[in-house]
């Protein structure tokens, strides 16, 4: 402590910048910043304080000495004088520079790669517009401009957080009427709102709850009971909303128009179930289907017309039933006719529909196999050994999800046009929306692989409201079909992919944890018999698990991950101890044990990978490079590129040393493969390493390098015009990132490229608006509706 | 002017799906057409593509500044002559950065002079850098303008040190200093520590206590952890010998001695780096004032409410005093003394000591501090405090203490 006291005496301190104008400024700043930057000489009298506080000063001196001479609680703050190269004496006095740091440093919270540090990104703009009165045309004329190019983050950020926070709080509402143009699309919306009554619903037939149980009486011996009945068309608008007010209140119109559409596209949907749900189905030719009720519901669901004017009055008790307890007998029975209607599909069309049932069934049961929780395990057994008595099952427990929001459409970059480049332009943007493609899975694939996501999404909303999962419809009883869950799977992907997050997480919340009863095929032992296993796709448990880390729950990310692991691993131990998947005794032959060990190994890699993402995102290092470590052991194919990424790690920590032990690790990996990836893969580490050492120039040519083996690397292209930035070659940068866009805009119009390539036009010339908005012409003729405009930097 | 920190590592959002899911290889393949990912290995979250600094961000005392600085001429007209000068202007000096101080003689519309600038940052505060261009239009005039950046530099590190010194018996004490040392990260992002090391004035030589000998092999004492968090806290220790010359010569010790600085380099996001050291760190050579109190024997774990026992030494420090001594002890919150305060010790001569057993009992569980002696000199009415003298683990009776 003696040291701080002799150590500050009066330096000269420059405390906060609003101090009053010294005489000593420079008389060449021309009162850079009226009194904003002012050096101040100040007196600092740190040691008293710094030391009195913390310390419980004894009243004797001696006894301070014995403090000393034992174990003292304090630790001396030192001051940390300056960088070596100043010399020593001129230590300046550090105590109060704590003052001066409070409010920079308080600002800065944990950030996830890009996020944009407001409080100092403020600091070099704000008064450059107050100052240099000596050129004051010059610098007006300049300001404005460099001070908008500063500030275009934080504006950024906004734009970006207020989808979110809106469709976050209000609901429904929000993205739509943010988000959606209104109209146009919107009208085509919902295909599936047949007038009540007076339409034949041959949508029904596809997912067959309503029709059938409506005809039925209300006890057969079966346990027949009408409650479940939930027409998409008709629940909705007339049974439902009294009943289970909606969760979110929509304003939207698009509502009623949803509610008010003809039923034209109806056969469309079928369609579209058809085509995949073949495969799905196929099991249901297994002989122990032939219990007594489908065959009778067979001849119902030939007849669907004639069958499908369910009366409201039978719908309303069954409504009020669900509430308390839902009768899973009611549940399966709707929904039988279906396998039916579909197994005369699969008949005719191939020639030994037995044994590809078999060889399906071994498919299927690969790949569905789930553990179930305590409590599911219970219903779902009790459900398989009660087929003809009720199985109560808490509401709770059941899966009831809904669209949240009917339309999320819009064209970012349509609206950017619009804006910049005028109507005309604009009107030359044509995308695909959900309306212009088939209704189908043709139609999603297709608006999926030319990258328009929103309408993707879209139209995985209609075909889910045509599964009576609609919009307003969470909360509300509907039972499950593998290819309802795989559409969810889809559209919540996609929102994934968009960076919707809030929106997914919406979504995803009736789902709970993946694990409800309703959510595995024992639960409906007549639409799926003697098929086991979970509906939901592994790949959906991933989505559910990693989306709470995009919205600032990587803990929670973990926990579920852990949890899909522990199961994965269960399944592993139970395949390798020579059970089934589910730990059930069976024989399975050698090859079908290998196959499901491979699959589940596989799954197993895939959450640790997951993992190792998370742990990253929540920069725990350390854990996971052990994480990402540990992956290599389940995909040795991918080690070279595992170890390089561990080393990208260490580099962005600044352990350079580390970092370079595994770069040498993959050169010995990738020796005994000789490839052109093995050989770029090692190219591009060096290249990294000598970005770490500061050495731009060599980085920049082992970038080139790559080039030379691979011309078309769009890493390495965007990676050396980077480096040729920081050498001081502004143009030159510019000119190969320019030339590799126009060589291949489909591929290179990546969101990193441009956001590179904005920056740089900022930087060149004061007038860049105009080459962004070349830009932005060159992104409306390739990129489809979940292009990111952000990186245009136009906004 | 746009500032250079390192570029970053552009990361993506990883979708899968399986192929007997609905969109089949669709996800996938869209991964895979993605260049930000890794060629064989999409699932990884960190990408190798570059990304330009998106903001100014913060700037560390220690830290190297660079910044581009591009002018432009956006005009279509020629000009002649241009001079771009960049200062830096700090709290107390104004200092040229650009690299070369001579004019360009033309500058072609849509063409742009270059200069990449670079400073190691050695103040704390506001920081304005100061862009001046001055040409010469077609038309022989002659034209000038500045431009302003002004940022903060903060404080990357703070250092706490606290000294230990290795005692022997008696009065005298043995040469040997500990010098331990907090480092704290108070930026917002990892901080990689290249190295710390305690840089000893010319009177001592350092031994470094932060590796141990494993196998052989040197390991620090941090673990796989190389790196500090935000607000993360490391310790090294140090220990410090007086050289042999300064060791004869004992009064030098004493008092107010510099025993070095501590030099501490970092490194953050691929390879920035920072540099700093402290200020002479100094000390002040234990002496143990007139009255010294050690302690003899003391349990290290009690049960909780039971009497136990310590044995104290108090020594008369003093040259030629006898000392009349009166022992009070004052109760804490946890620990409460038996026996009578207030009482005569008797007289202590010079350099001799007296042994005292004590007895108190805790009625916290917990480590607990020994803390509330006080000695009075009855002669020069000078109290000397005692606190904090040790420490004793205090257990639930029913747990049996072991020895």
């Amino acid at each position: 402590m003696e040291n701080a006291e002799g150590a500050d005496p009066s330096s000269p301190e420059w405390s906060s910048p609003a101090q009053g104008p010294a005489e000593s400024t420079p008389p060449q700043v021309p009162g850079a910043g009226q009194g904003q930057l002012l050096y101040h000489e100040e007196t600092i009298d740190l040691g008293g304080d710094e030391f009195g506080s913390e310390e419980n000063e004894p009243v004797s001196e001696d006894s301070s000495h014995f403090g000393d001479k034992l174990n003292e609680h304090l630790m001396e703050s030192v001051l940390i004088s300056d960088s070596p190269s100043n010399s020593e004496d001129d230590a300046g006095d550090p105590g109060c520079l704590q003052d001066v740091m409070e409010p920079a440093g308080g600002t800065a919270g944990p950030t996830l790669e890009d996020v944009i540090d407001k409080g100092a990104l403020d600091t070099p703009s704000d008064d450059v517009g107050s100052d240099g009165e000596d050129t004051p045309r010059d610098v007006s004329d300049v300001t404005p401009d460099s001070r908008a190019s500063l500030k275009e983050d934080p504006e950024q950020e906004e734009v970006e957080d207020l989808p979110a926070s809106e469709s976050g709080g209000a609901g429904a509402s929000g993205p739509g009427a943010g988000e959606a143009p209104p109209g146009g699309v919107a009208a085509g919306a919902c295909p599936r709102q047949p007038p009540p009554r007076d339409e034949p619903v041959p949508v029904c037939t596809i997912f067959s709850q309503p029709q059938p149980a409506g005809s039925q009486p209300p006890s057969l011996r079966d346990g027949f009971e009408s409650q479940m009945v939930k027409s998409p068309s008709f629940s909705g608008a007339s049974e439902a909303a009294p009943r289970t007010p909606p969760q979110v209140v929509q304003p939207s119109p698009s509502l009623s128009k949803f509610f008010g559409d003809t039923a034209s596209t109806n056969s469309l949907a079928s369609d579209f179930f058809d085509s995949f749900t073949t495969s799905t189905f196929i099991s249901v030719s297994n002989p122990n289907a032939g219990s007594s009720v489908p065959e009778n519901l067979s001849s119902l669901a030939a007849t669907p017309g004639a069958e499908n004017s369910p009366g409201s009055a039978s719908y309303s008790p069954g409504m009020e039933r669900s509430e308390s307890g839902i009768s899973t007998a009611s549940l399966e029975i709707p929904q039988s006719p279906k396998p039916f209607s579909q197994i005369q599909a699969v008949f005719a069309g191939s020639e030994d529909p037995f044994a590809t049932a078999l060889s399906m069934s071994e498919m299927d049961r690969r790949n569905d196999a789930w553990l179930p929780g305590e409590a599911t395990r219970k219903v779902l057994i009790s459900v398989a050994t009660q087929q003809y008595s009720t199985v109560f099952v808490d509401k709770e427990d059941l899966t009831m999800p809904g669209l949240k929001f009917d339309n999320i459409q819009g064209d970012a970059v349509k609206d950017l046009m619009l804006r910049f480049l005028g109507e005309k332009a604009a009107a030359k943007r044509q995308v695909l929306s959900a309306s212009s493609v088939e209704q189908s899975l043709v139609g999603l694939k297709q608006l999926i692989s030319c990258r328009n996501w929103r309408a993707a999404v879209d139209l995985c909303g209609r075909l889910l409201t045509a599964h009576g999962q609609g919009y307003g419809k969470s909360g509300l009883p509907t039972s499950h079909t593998a290819d309802s869950l795989q559409l969810w799977f889809v559209r919540l992907a996609l929102l994934v992919k968009l960076g919707l997050f809030q929106n997914a997480e919406m979504e995803f919340e009736p789902f709970g944890n993946l694990d409800q009863p309703d959510l595995y095929y024992e639960y409906y032992p007549h639409v799926y018999p003697g098929r086991r296993g979970s509906m939901v796709p592994f790949s959906m448990r991933i989505l559910h698990a990693e989306l709470q880390q995009y919205l600032g729950n990587p803990q929670e990310s973990l926990d579920r991950l852990h949890r899909v692991k522990a199961v994965c691993s269960k399944i592993l131990a139970n395949l390798q101890q020579g059970l089934a998947e589910d730990g059930s005794a069976s024989s399975l032959s050698q090859e079908n044990r290998q196959a499901s060990i491979q699959l589940w190994r596989s799954r197993l890699g895939r959450v640790m990978c997951s993992m190792a993402n998370c742990l990253l995102l929540m920069k725990d290092y350390v854990l996971a490079v052990d994480a990402y470590r540990s992956v290599i052991q389940h995909h040795p194919e991918q080690e070279p590129q595992l170890l390089s990424c561990i080393g990208r790690i260490f580099l962005q920590i600044g352990d350079i040393k580390t970092a370079e032990k595994y770069f040498q690790d993959v050169e010995k990996v990738t020796q005994k493969l000789d490839g052109l990836q093995g050989k770029i893969m090692v190219l591009m580490n060096r290249a990294f390493l000598h970005l770490g050492q500061n050495n731009f120039a060599e980085a920049h040519r082992f970038f080139t390098e790559i080039l030379r083996i691979e011309p078309t690397n769009a890493v390495a292209n965007n990676n050396a015009a980077v480096c040729l930035l920081y050498l001081g070659r502004l143009k030159a940068s510019l000119r190969q990132l320019e030339a590799m866009v126009q060589q291949d805009p489909r591929h290179y119009l990546h969101e990193s490229v441009l956001f590179n390539l904005t920056t740089m036009y900022e930087l060149e010339s004061s007038r860049s608006l105009q080459k962004k908005q070349a830009l932005l012409e060159a992104v409306a003729s390739k990129e489809g509706d979940c292009f990111n405009t952000q990186c245009l930097k136009l906004a | 002017m746009m500032r250079l920190t390192k570029p970053t590592l552009f990361t993506n959002i990883p979708v899968t799906c399986e192929e007997k899911d609905l969109p089949g290889d669709l996800f996938n393949q869209l991964m895979r057409d993605d260049p930000s990912t890794v060629n064989g290995a999409e699932i990884l979250m960190l990408g190798e593509m570059l990304t330009l600094p998106q903001n100014f961000g913060n700037i560390f005392l220690g830290e190297t500044f660079s910044s581009y600085i591009s002018v432009h001429n956006d005009s279509n007209q020629v000009v002649k002559d241009i001079l771009v000068k960049a200062d830096l202007q700090t709290s107390s000096q104004r200092l040229n950065l650009s690299a070369s101080n001579s004019a360009v003689a033309e500058l072609k519309p849509d063409c742009c002079i270059d200069d990449v600038i670079h400073h190691e940052v050695k103040e704390i505060g506001t920081h304005i850098l100061v862009c001046a261009v001055s040409y010469t239009t077609q038309g022989g005039e002659k034209m000038y303008f500045r431009k302003f950046f002004k940022f903060q530099v903060l404080k990357p590190l703070d250092v706490k040190t606290k000294f230990y010194n290795a005692e022997s018996d008696l009065s005298s004490v043995t040469d040997e200093v500990f010098l331990e040392a907090q480092i704290q990260n108070i930026t917002t992002s990892p901080m990689f520590m290249e190295k710390v090391s305690l840089e000893p004035s010319i009177m001592y030589n350092v031994a470094e206590l932060n590796s141990v000998n494993q196998a052989g092999e040197c390991v620090t004492t941090f673990g796989s952890r190389a790196y500090l968090q935000p607000m993360d806290t490391r310790q090294y220790l140090y220990c410090l010998k007086p050289k042999k010359e300064f060791a004869e010569k004992a009064g030098i010790i004493k008092g107010v001695t510099v025993i070095g600085k501590l030099d501490i380099v970092w490194k953050t996001n691929l390879g920035e780096r920072g540099r700093l050291q402290t200020s002479q760190l100094q000390r002040m050579a234990p002496g143990y004032g007139d009255v010294r109190l050690s302690l003899e024997a003391i349990p290290d774990t009690v049960n909780l409410e039971e009497p136990f026992h310590i044995t104290c030494k108090i020594t008369n420090c003093s040259s030629e005093r006898t000392m009349d001594l009166v022992l009070e002890m004052c109760n804490t919150n946890s620990i409460h003394w038996c026996g009578i305060s207030g009482r005569q010790l008797g007289k202590l001569h010079p350099s001799s000591s007296l042994c005292l057993a004590l007895t108190l009992l805790s009625s916290v569980q917990g480590l607990q501090s020994v803390s509330g002696l006080r000695l009075t000199d009855t002669f020069l009415k000078r109290t000397y405090e005692y606190d904090d003298i040790a420490q004793v683990c205090v257990v639930s009776s029913a747990i049996k203490v072991e020895s």
